[in-house]
């Protein structure tokens, strides 16, 4: 329930004995700070081409080795999490600003409002995201800006609808009915009481839906419709290696890993915050 | 001076079943300062009848007839009106003190937020008040209960906080809907005994709704009866007790377990058969199938008012014979 992370116990140390919570957490930070460091520095340009050193394996210099222009992998890699990371935010924030508000618009109104969004919520969730993701860049060109769009767009009905259920339960709280008694407006009640009661669920939806945006981006890039040469991507580096995947492994293993790690650790840290949010599960772990 | 006047009140619920009357043809009358008791089991639509002043019917619920606050019609308010009568004019205690607060906000936030909707305090001066209003309800340590959140707090703590929250804006009118029954036996005193002293202090009305005769009996000047969405008997409090007339009223009474080595040998009197579902509830009297006294007349009309004694009215086509019929324990 929505008022447990005011209980007895605090936030933090409920937090730091939920194993989810603290690998993810891990995880997740390692993903940020090197992010932030690729900013200020990479143990080689990432976007330097050397050709004659093209192809080099794993080495003291070069330690995860260099790729078809002779760019240090390890490098790119880090440089490559900024992007995933930005597309990551940015598409959740368009998500969940639009969904959120619709879910609530929805619950607060009922009635025709209500069904009129929910019903364009299951129209958007009949096509497979990735799919339309596709359509929607091959319409607007590909391009970073359009891949986060595209995301953003789809992870719009999953916070609506989300959103729509959670609000619902916390408008027929007692609690609401005595806020309306009071006088207050449906507007008022709606951001002084559902939204703060639904707000660990939604925290712990971004987190899954950021690891989604991560891995959507990846694919869109592998499919050549995402970030272009030369911004640094996982998705792109992945659909570089393929051709050289039994000469040259250590172009698809490194990037695969990095997309694995971090959609791992951010999957870890949304369970974790939802079993930290929900007393009744933690206590059994 | 007649403060609140509610004329042929019906509330009316869609529901699986067709729409169902769950208050039907309600008329009652309140002046200011005066406290009501409306007392009758669950179902008997007293809750129906709170809501529907409140205008915060459920959703599949539709009101109709006349229900005049100080001469306007709260029917035929906008919601925008309605929301600056409720909480500053009319407001309500509910019967669940446990869920009634926000979890997620402190006490002294959730009360100073009406002062600053209604009254438009500023935050400095709505603390001042809420700490006042704190101690006014009996919470011991106001300053620090103020930052307190409601699971800190006992169940009695609650309800008094609810109760600040209620008077924060000196209503004209409480409704207080079963405020106690989910509270200890020992607490229930000692929050109905601040109630009815806050009521005279502040010379508020108050309906006070009840399934309980002797809360009820303790706390009001006059005492409705209701029945399947309606009332059947209306008296100033001594008066009915003293001739309690209606024959679901006695029933009421005689339900009532009573205390002492003799009482222990009876059985606890009970009324004949079940309150109907809604949507089966009998056209004229309601009570006329559980009723002893009832005769074809009864099911063919709804009964008339009858004066039986000044201000004690009672609903029923066999008022005489009931009223015969009745032996004070």
């Amino acid at each position: 329930m929505g008022g447990a992370m005011i209980d007895r116990d605090s936030f933090m140390a409920r937090g730091l004995r939920n194993r989810s919570f603290v690998v993810g957490g891990l995880l997740t930070l390692a993903l940020i700070a090197i992010a932030a460091l690729s900013l200020v520095w990479t143990p080689h340009d990432p976007l330097k081409i050397v050709i004659p050193k093209r192809f080099a394996p794993p080495s003291a210099t070069h330690w995860f080795g260099t790729d078809q222009f002779g760019r240090d992998v390890l490098s790119y890699i880090m440089a490559g999490a900024q992007t995933s990371l930005v597309v990551g935010f940015v598409s959740v924030a368009i998500g969940a600003l639009f969904g959120i508000t619709l879910g609530l618009w929805a619950a607060a109104a009922r009635g025709a409002i209500e069904e009129a969004v929910m019903r364009a919520s299951d129209f958007m969730f009949a096509f497979p995201a990735i799919l339309l993701a596709i359509m929607l860049v091959a319409t607007l060109g590909p391009g970073a800006v359009n891949a986060i769009v595209a995301i953003g767009i789809f992870s719009i009905p999953v916070f609506a609808r989300l959103t729509r259920g959670a609000a619902n339960s916390v408008w027929a709280r007692e609690f609401v009915l005595a806020a309306r008694a009071a006088g207050k407006g449906t507007f008022r009640i709606t951001i002084e009481h559902v939204l703060p009661n639904i707000a660990s669920v939604l925290v712990v939806q971004a987190t899954i839906q950021f690891a989604l945006a991560i891995l959507a981006e990846a694919a869109l890039s592998y499919l050549g419709i995402g970030s272009q040469p030369p911004t640094p991507s996982w998705g792109r580096m992945l659909a570089e290696a393929q051709s050289r995947i039994f000469q040259n492994a250590w172009l698809a293993v490194y990037p695969g890993a990095a997309i694995a790690l971090s959609v791992l650790g951010l999957n870890l840290l949304g369970d974790g915050l939802r079993d930290i949010g929900d007393p009744r599960l933690a206590r059994k772990r | 001076m007649t403060l609140l006047a509610v004329d042929k009140l019906t509330v009316t619920l869609e529901t699986a079943r067709g729409p169902a009357r769950a208050v039907r043809d309600l008329s009652l009358s309140l002046d200011r300062g005066e406290t009501l008791g409306i007392v009758g089991e669950s179902g008997c639509g007293k809750s129906m009848t709170a809501l529907a002043l409140m205008g915060l019917l459920p959703e599949n619920g539709r009101a109709s007839g006349r229900i005049a606050f100080a001469g306007e019609d709260l029917l035929a308010l906008s919601e925008e009106a309605l929301c600056r009568v409720r909480g500053n004019r009319i407001a309500m205690i509910f019967q669940e003190p446990m869920t009634s607060l926000n979890p997620l906000h402190t006490v002294g936030r959730q009360i100073g937020e009406a002062l600053r909707t209604h009254r438009g305090l500023s935050g400095g001066a709505a603390k001042r008040e809420t700490l006042d209003l704190l101690a006014k309800v009996g919470i011991p340590e106001p300053a620090r209960r103020f930052d307190s959140y409601p699971h800190q707090l006992s169940g009695g703590q609650r309800q008094r906080v609810m109760i600040a929250m209620a008077l924060s804006c000196r209503p004209e009118l409480l409704i207080a809907d079963e405020p106690t029954t989910a509270l200890d036996v020992t607490i229930q005193k000692q929050i109905l005994d601040l109630i009815r002293d806050l009521v005279r202090e502040l010379g508020m009305a108050m309906i006070l709704i009840s399934h309980d005769l002797g809360v009820i009996a303790e706390n009001v000047d006059r005492i409705a009866v209701m029945y399947g969405g309606t009332i059947v008997e209306e008296a100033p409090t001594p008066e009915l007790f003293a001739a309690l007339t209606h024959p679901y009223s006695q029933g009421l009474f005689a339900a009532v377990p009573k205390l002492g080595r003799a009482a222990r040998r009876e059985r606890l009197a009970t009324i004949a058969g079940v309150v109907p579902d809604l949507p089966d509830m009998p056209a004229a009297c309601t009570f006329a199938d559980r009723c002893a006294l009832a005769i074809d007349a009864c099911r063919a009309a709804a009964p008339p008012a009858v004066e039986v004694a000044p201000a004690h009215r009672v609903w029923c086509g066999r008022s005489a014979e009931a009223r015969a019929q009745w032996q004070p324990s």
